[in-house]
């Protein structure tokens, strides 16, 4: 019986190679982000402003210095903020991924949705955070709105979803088994 | 006989907790993924909603008629209700995690069926903590910021992240006596 304590001897059993493959080379990008994005914060600033320059319809600039200052302080501060928020998304997501297909590895008896769930929660997992490089990458040549809708669609909303779903079936399955039990 | 040190012993297998918490620890990970997908997709149609709370609410948020100040308070219990449910996204990607990994290693070294017990219980209510910044969001619609964030921290936030602390003291305490053994 599985109720509190009673679980002494049952295992996880680990997700595909792969899949872990996967999760460690996410935290590895997510590490190597944090890492360039400090050591070279001035070389990317100068990269992201050069492109904003390039482009000075996408971001209204107008050849007025104090208008265009502003705008370019908040697509720079926008580009900063797609940085970060890839390196703290792709920590947690790998370690999200490993958690959740170790689950799914285990408690999944049936080989269709055990493949399913953790395809799912790989892909989605993994992907979701480089929506947020790719938003970085695209808001000097497409500006912060459209670099944004970009991403979303591409990325996040697919990537987003796909995990999204797979954690709810897992719940489910969990929830399930539980029941039986 | 062999003269390895604690640090050099390995397990073959890694213990799995009850499916009750399993089944937590995926459901605040898939609610934390939710939370954020809302949050990104209805920010605006949110802060309006708060907005029109407070002002329906005009005693508990020290509203004058003042259009100045109480544009300020409107402002600030916006903010403070967004900031909650920003948090209840970070922070429930966070315990979600925190009770799979943490679980496992109670399933793991916890021997005594009443120990594990009591460090699920502890854990899991732990993991429930960021449904306190849900509350916070609300409270403080309902009752003001001041009395809102109070009434959050005191009734909901205190005592599941109290749970939290003593759990994984417990487990650390699990694992030195394990280690001395």
């Amino acid at each position: 019986m599985d109720t509190w304590g009673d679980t002494w001897g049952d295992t996880w059993r680990l997700p595909p190679r792969a899949v872990l493959l996967a999760a460690v080379l996410l935290l590895v990008a997510a590490e190597l982000g944090g890492a360039s994005m400090s050591r070279y914060k001035l070389e990317l600033a100068r990269w992201a402003r050069t492109g904003m320059l390039a482009h000075p319809d996408v971001h209204g600039l107008v050849g007025v210095r104090d208008v265009d200052e502003r705008a370019l302080d908040e697509a720079l501060f926008r580009f900063d903020t797609g940085l970060r928020l890839f390196h703290m998304h792709a920590e947690g997501m790998a370690l999200v991924v490993v958690a959740t297909t170790t689950v799914a590895a285990t408690l999944a008896r049936t080989a269709v949705p055990r493949r399913t769930l953790i395809v799912l929660l790989t892909v989605g997992g993994v992907g979701y955070p480089l929506g947020y490089l790719i938003w970085s990458a695209l808001i000097p040549s497409y500006g912060v709105e459209r670099s944004k809708a970009i991403a979303e669609w591409l990325v996040w909303i697919p990537f987003g979803g796909a995990t999204i779903v797979a954690l709810l079936w897992l719940a489910a399955l969990t929830a399930v088994r539980m029941v039986r039990r | 006989m062999t003269n390895r040190s604690a640090f050099d012993r390995v397990s073959p297998v890694v213990g799995r907790p009850p499916l009750v918490v399993v089944f937590v620890a995926v459901l605040i990970i898939a609610l934390g993924e939710l939370g954020g997908a809302v949050l990104s997709q209805l920010r605006p149609a949110a802060a309006r909603w708060a907005a029109a709370r407070v002002a329906a609410n005009p005693g508990p948020h020290g509203l004058t008629g003042s259009a100045e100040y109480d544009e300020t308070i409107r402002d600030q219990a916006v903010f403070a209700t967004e900031a909650g449910l920003s948090f209840f996204h970070t922070h429930a990607e966070g315990t979600g995690l925190v009770l799979f990994f943490a679980s496992t290693l109670v399933a793991s070294v916890a021997r005594r069926r009443v120990v594990r017990g009591t460090l699920y219980t502890l854990l899991t209510l732990g993991a429930l903590f960021p449904l306190g910044y849900l509350v916070y969001s609300f409270a403080v619609l309902r009752f003001g910021r001041e009395t809102g964030v109070e009434f959050a921290e005191t009734w909901v936030l205190t005592p599941l992240g109290s749970a939290a602390i003593l759990g994984l003291l417990g487990l650390a305490v699990s694992l030195a006596r394990r280690g001395r053994r």
